[in-house]
């Protein structure tokens, strides 16, 4: 019994070791001047790789920030969308809501290669490819499913007996909306908007082939780092990227507990 | 209330679909071609070519995709008997997720290419006499690069899908099914696998199709010959003769004919199972 437990810890343990030494290369990667085979450790230490990041000419600060303002937008809009359909689907019985939840899921199946290429076309007559707007829309097709799926779960475990009560009370859809539902979801919502928010930033075919090499993302300029084996500043972004997303949950977080910090939810 | 969403998945996802699927049958009115013909699913299908893409693109995505499932499910199994869980797990869980493909790339790069770690430390060791006695486990034809960068991003996925229901049933079930004399190994066969195995199955199936429809990792690491099939189509897209866009279609309609089959087989095979068990509830 006991020596079972220590098989299931080594397990445990070796799992936590594999997800975390490879970012802890990187990390080394992005402060090694020179670091050339068969070495072990670098052979130099340095700056240059964040030099590089820093400095105006590579504008990496800017694209950064175009990419956080970009996704925030998906994220916005998926949530703007997803919370009506989701609580929809958990708490009423429609025709069609079958079809509608398959629908609704189905880009979890379907490949995103595929649906950009098929709506590519049209994108550019309607003049939505290389524009901002265009890459958000396309960019709701893979967030929305994970919204759903998330939003869906807490409706269901909530149910409306909240929203009841707040009616019975006097309160108008809206301000019930605003003051007895939004408070109650308040946690689901700040899960849907987590993964939303890194599926669309971590978006490389879609924003590439709709935006069409003129609306440029943070995964965009990391690319080519990657495709040429350039380690040092491919590190340099990698971990860039991390920072800026972990940075950019944690905010969510704050902002979300600090609207609805007034006591416990009672929901479950 | 669904209209918004529905609004979103019909005029982007569903069109996009459509128009796919009538560019691969041969319709495309703006290089003027305007009959509904198979000839281009002929011509792909019977094209060597292709067939050694779908065998790669289908072999990378089972195999990476098994291996996940079923070391998702011993990791989470691991994690929930481990009793004092909270931090670690949650770590586990949540590093792969915010760690983009094009990361996770860069990751198994630096550790298992030529000149990547792995081969330095056994250098270092004096396990092998050059970077090039180290196998090359990027851009090969095995797609070893590919798919290891998907188990690194997959298991924890499947070990939280998985962890998630066994946090619910463990204790009692598996205490009532020792109690009646069963050893740790038949209960978790018998009465523990059998409750995760519909999500671990659809974790599977996520994750499948996920592979096998994604461009990036198999760009990135993929050998030159054979591509997988996004890439494959990818490369007729942009093909400066727009009479090659039905190709890109065709393959893009069959990736997407594989992973709705299998969805489809998915909620047969639990049909026939609740038909000869009664229900899944356990």
């Amino acid at each position: 019994m006991a020596r079972k437990g220590i098989v299931f810890r080594i397990i445990t343990y070796a799992a936590a070791f594999l997800l975390a030494v490879p970012l802890l290369v990187i990390l080394v990667w992005s402060f090694a001047n020179n670091w050339p085979w068969p070495l072990v450790f670098p052979k130099e230490f340095g700056l240059r790789g964040w030099e590089y990041f820093f400095s105006p000419t590579s504008n990496s600060i800017s694209i950064l920030l175009y990419s956080i303002l970009l996704s925030l937008t998906v994220t916005l809009i998926t949530l703007l969308v997803t919370i009506p359909a989701s609580r929809a689907l958990a708490l009423y019985e429609f025709k069609g809501k079958k079809l509608v939840e398959i629908l609704i899921l189905a880009p979890l199946i379907v490949s995103p290669v595929a649906v950009a290429m098929g709506i590519h076309q049209l994108f550019i007559k309607l003049r939505l490819a290389n524009t901002f707007f265009g890459v958000v829309l396309v960019h709701l097709i893979p967030c929305i499913p994970y919204s759903v799926r998330i939003l869906k779960n807490i409706f269901e475990s909530v149910g409306d007996k909240f929203q009841m009560q707040g009616k019975v009370l006097g309160a108008s859809p809206i301000q019930n909306f605003i003051y007895v539902t939004l408070p109650i979801i308040s946690p689901g919502i700040l899960s849907a908007a987590s993964l939303v928010f890194t599926v669309s930033f971590s978006q490389y075919f879609l924003t590439f082939l709709i935006g069409g090499g003129r609306i440029i993302t943070y995964p965009m300029v990391m690319f080519p780092f990657v495709q040429s084996g350039d380690r040092m500043l491919a590190s340099v972004y990698s971990i860039v990227f991390i920072l800026a997303s972990l940075i950019c949950l944690r905010s969510m977080d704050r902002l979300l507990k600090k609207y609805y910090k007034r006591g416990d939810y009672f929901y479950l | 209330m669904i209209m918004p969403v529905m609004i979103i998945i019909m005029g982007i996802f569903i069109l996009g679909l459509f128009m796919g699927l009538l560019q691969s049958l041969g319709y495309f009115k703006a290089i003027g071609l305007t009959e509904i013909t198979l000839d281009y699913y002929k011509e792909v299908l019977s094209s060597k070519d292709f067939l050694s893409s779908l065998g790669f693109s289908l072999y990378v995505s089972i195999v990476s995709s098994l291996i996940a499932v079923v070391l998702g499910i011993v990791l989470a199994y691991s994690i929930v008997q481990r009793k004092g869980k909270g931090r670690l797990a949650e770590v586990i869980f949540k590093i792969p997720i915010s760690v983009p493909h094009i990361v996770a790339v860069l990751l198994v790069y630096n550790i298992l290419s030529q000149s990547g770690i792995l081969p330095r430390l056994l250098y270092a060791l004096g396990l092998i006499r050059d970077s090039s006695s180290f196998p090359s486990l990027i851009y090969d034809r095995r797609g070893i690069g590919i798919m290891i960068t998907y188990l690194w991003k997959e298991i924890p996925f499947v070990a939280m899908v998985v962890y998630t229901v066994l946090d619910n049933i463990n204790e009692r079930l598996t205490e009532v099914a020792l109690n009646l004399g069963a050893s740790r190994r038949q209960a978790f066969f018998h009465v523990i696998l059998p409750l995760i195995l519909p999500s671990a199955f659809s974790a599977f199936i996520i994750i499948f199709a996920f592979s096998f429809g994604a461009y990036e990792v198999p760009f990135l690491l993929g050998p030159t010959t054979p591509k997988t099939l996004p890439v494959k189509a990818y490369v007729e897209y942009i093909n400066p003769n727009f009479a090659n866009r039905p190709y890109a279609m065709v393959i893009n309609m069959i990736v997407t004919f594989i992973c709705l089959g299998l969805v489809w087989l998915y909620f047969k095979a639990f049909k026939w199972i609740s038909k000869y068990t009664g229900d899944f509830n356990g």
